[in-house]
């Protein structure tokens, strides 16, 4: 990581190196410390050999152009080209060093000439601007030093251009490298048979051919290794986007790829996501399937489409009037078997309905940790254990049924409310018989829901069924609660303090709305 | 001077590329910069044409310029480690120089480093001036050649012996004193030799000089103790300025003198003379 590091300290030395590089040719020259100039009939020829032991030598012989062997364009003896070269060398032959290499960069071909002359003259001048500018730069620090080499101008600006995702991709290559490092950017590096260099080779862009011996490692990103017969690398050698053309030689410590886990991750979140993407189509497909087969109410246009409405209000409503069949069977048990203490809780929540409100809705709050508190008081104390197997199952059931009794009770208080109310379509509600009141209070509570189904069939209403709804909700929570807490208070109906004793006078001049007499007491209503 | 002499003589081969097509003449300017160089042992090779030696002194540890028939011979610029080898070398078995126009080489050497020096060259006319050079060895050998070596400023070093030899040759050397050495020696085959004595000399010394047939010419400052010893079989002495004490011949203030020579000769045949110079 100490070197990744030193790595990116680099960036601001290449960002240096870049800038000035087009504003001061002067400063940037490599140093010349051997020239040759020869000429003769046949050619003239430039050989520079540069303080970091590279060389250049450019060629006129024969017809061909050369550039370190390589013959790069061609032109005809004696024509202007090779007068301008020759030109040039002559006062090359008087120059030395920074002079000379200030005079050859700032040579260029003459605008006279043309044709393939001149674009011999350009390869020339390329050549002399490669060899000649120094792009190299040498980064140090207590860890260790980094030299830089970049191969063309251009590689440099993209290497800084590029360089964060470079440089993450190094972050990984260099881990655990902690030497000297030799940088090559975007030029490919040769280390000649019998040449031993020590320390990292680090090659960004380019091919690494071994045929000496690196006294290391080597790391190659985004291009290729190559390892000759008597190539060796005493460290190993690592990967990154590149590839091996040839492993002839001896790699000691390995090839390591060091992007494999990183493309074997890939790979399995593709093949997931592929899976996935699989899956879900399938269960659409299956879906699609299914709905077409049972006529599905969805949104979609089909023959089912105009009754729709109907059929959903009208299953709403059913559904309704189901529930209040079956809360009145139970109603109807509690009045059979728990008549008293239902008369008991019903005059509570008559009463005194928002204590009991109140009341049930703390408790309601408060049951959960009830539940969870006694379970484990009752295993914690050891012989509370088989007290506890029942409490745990049991708990939740009492607390069902007296939300159940505490709703039906007060349930039935709404139908001997709308028996004496006198609505429309409430007159077959009779006080006198307790399941009627209860049935009826039933229907009451659930009216809401019913009108929100019924309205819900008609088109252009949906906010006003999703209103009556809404109000449907709070009616039942409220009756639910004020229940739940005459429920708690009376403890189940047993506790009868909160409605008195009954006065059966008070009762019948109530119902037959006449004065029995004068002794009559009302006192003992009063609200405890 | 040189280096725009030679430059015209670039432009005149660069411009008129086919007009050098009787012999296949090269020029070639090689030069390397000063680097870390502590002593350098130079070895220089020529083997015909017009030779030249000179100090330079523009960070550069040599400059060569050839002119050469790049036919017979091939240039030689080697350095590594603190050897350096230049010159030029033939390519064949032997070469025929009759009717051909001979070559050039001028070799600029680096002052202030300390050089090993050891200068070979064959038929050719040499004009070799070895002042400024920092010499710690000198062996200079020529062959039939017409040379002249001035050591036109002093040595900076010392060096132990100075070794000249020559084949048949017009040899003629200059301000001997400013080589700084304790033994000078000079061997001479057939030819004319003049040895000048002058130059500012740093201490006593040896010159030992042995020729086989010619003459020779020693040039003494007035001031500089000499003492000659002869061994000759038909060689005959002109000791003007000397007188002979045994068998030697001192000049009068030998003893007094700041620095004393005690020369050696051993002659075959020839006359060998002694001019006192101011």
């Amino acid at each position: 990581m100490h070197m990744y590091q030193l790595l990116r300290k680099a960036v601001p030395a290449l960002a240096l190196i870049a800038l000035a590089l087009p504003a001061s040719a002067d400063a940037q020259l490599r140093a010349i410390v051997s020239k040759n100039v020869s000429a003769s009939s046949s050619g003239a020829t430039l050989e520079l050999e540069f303080s970091d032991d590279g060389t250049l030598r450019i060629a006129l012989e024969d017809g061909d152009v050369l550039v370190d062997g390589d013959a790069v364009a061609s032109y005809a003896p004696g024509d202007a080209l090779e007068v301008e070269w020759r030109s040039l060398l002559g006062q090359a032959m008087t120059l030395e060093n920074g002079a000379l290499a200030e005079m050859l960069v700032e040579w260029s071909a003459p605008a006279s000439i043309e044709g393939a002359e001149a674009e011999a003259g350009l390869r020339i001048d390329q050549a002399l601007e490669e060899a000649l500018r120094d792009t190299n730069a040498r980064v140090s620090s207590d860890e260790g030093e980094i030299t830089l080499s970049i191969g063309e101008q251009g590689s440099l600006v993209q290497l800084l251009v590029n360089s964060m995702g470079r440089l993450g991709v190094l972050e990984e290559a260099l881990e655990g490298l902690d030497e000297n490092f030799r940088v090559h950017v975007d030029e490919d590096v040769t280390i000649e048979e019998g040449t031993t260099v020590e320390g990292t080779v680090v090659v960004i862009g380019g091919t690494l051919r071994v045929e000496g011996t690196i006294e290391g490692d080597a790391v190659v990103v985004d291009g290729a290794v190559d390892v000759r017969d008597r190539g060796r690398v005493d460290g190993e050698v690592r990967i990154a986007d590149a590839r091996i053309v040839r492993n002839s030689g001896e790699v000691r410590g390995g090839i390591v790829d060091v992007l494999e886990q990183e493309r074997d991750f890939e790979s399995r979140l593709r093949d997931e996501l592929r899976e996935e993407i699989r899956d879900e189509v399938r269960r659409d497909l299956r879906n699609e399937i299914r709905n077409v087969a049972r006529f599905d109410d969805d949104e979609s246009f089909s023959i089912m489409s105009p009754i729709r409405p109907v059929i959903r209000g009208v299953g709403g409503v059913v559904e309704k009037l189901i529930m209040v069949f079956v809360l009145g069977l139970l109603g109807a048990g509690f009045l059979a078997f728990a008549g008293e203490n239902m008369d008991a809780i019903a005059e509570t929540a008559r009463r005194s309905p928002g204590r009991s409100a109140m009341v049930g809705l703390a408790g309601s709050f408060l049951l959960v940790p009830v539940w969870l508190l006694g379970a484990v008081a009752l295993v914690v104390s050891i012989i509370g254990i088989p007290v506890a197997i029942a409490w745990v199952p049991l708990f939740p059931l009492a607390a069902g049924l007296a939300a159940l009794l505490g709703y039906v009770t007060v349930a039935r208080n709404a139908g001997e409310w709308l028996a004496d109310s006198g609505f429309p379509w409430t007159g077959w509600i009779r006080k006198t018989n307790p399941v009627f009141t209860l049935v009826g209070g039933l229907l009451g509570l659930s009216a809401a829901f019913l009108a929100a189904h019924v309205i819900s069939i008609a088109p252009f209403l949906g906010f006003l069924s999703g209103l009556l709804f809404a109000v449907g909700v709070m009616i039942t929570l409220v009756a639910a609660q004020i229940g739940f807490g005459a429920v708690l208070l009376t403890r189940a109906g047993r506790r009868r303090e909160y409605y008195g004793s009954y006065d059966a006078d008070a009762a019948w001049e109530a119902a037959m709305n006449v004065d029995v007499g004068e002794g009559s007491d009302t006192s003992s209503k009063d609200e405890v | 001077m040189m280096r725009k002499g030679w430059g015209a003589v670039a432009l005149v081969a660069a411009l008129v590329p086919g007009a050098l097509s009787a012999q296949s003449w090269k020029t070639v300017t090689m030069s390397r910069q000063l680097e870390d160089n502590d002593e350098v042992r130079v070895f220089v090779e020529y083997g015909a044409g017009h030779f030249t030696v000179r100090s330079v002194d523009e960070g550069l540890l040599y400059r060569m310029n050839l002119r050469y028939d790049e036919d017979k011979f091939e240039p030689v610029a080697d350095f590594s480690g603190d050897r350096l080898h230049l010159g030029v070398e033939t390519i064949g078995s032997g070469i025929n120089l009759k009717g051909r126009e001979a070559g050039e080489m001028e070799l600029e050497l680096a002052r202030g480093i300390p050089i090993d020096l050891d200068l070979e060259f064959g038929a050719v006319k040499a004009d070799i001036d070895l002042g400024g050079l920092a010499l710690t060895d000198l062996d200079l050998s020529t062959g039939a050649s017409e040379s002249t070596v001035d050591i036109s400023e002093p040595n900076p070093l010392g060096m132990g012996t100075a070794k000249f030899e020559a084949g048949a040759s017009e040899f003629t050397l200059r301000h001997l004193g400013n080589l700084n050495a304790e033994r000078i020696e000079v061997d001479a085959g057939v030819g004319s030799i003049t040895l000048g004595l002058d130059g500012e000399w740093q201490a006593d010394a040896e010159l030992n000089i042995d020729i086989g047939l010619g003459s020779l010419e020693l040039l003494v400052p007035e001031g500089l103790g000499i003492q000659l010893r002869k061994d000759s079989f038909l060689a005959s002495l002109d000791s003007e300025g000397l007188i002979k004490r045994g068998d030697v011949y001192e000049s009068l203030d030998f003893e007094e003198a700041e620095h004393r020579v005690v020369v050696d000769l051993d002659a075959a045949f020839g006359s060998i003379k002694v001019v006192w110079i101011r």
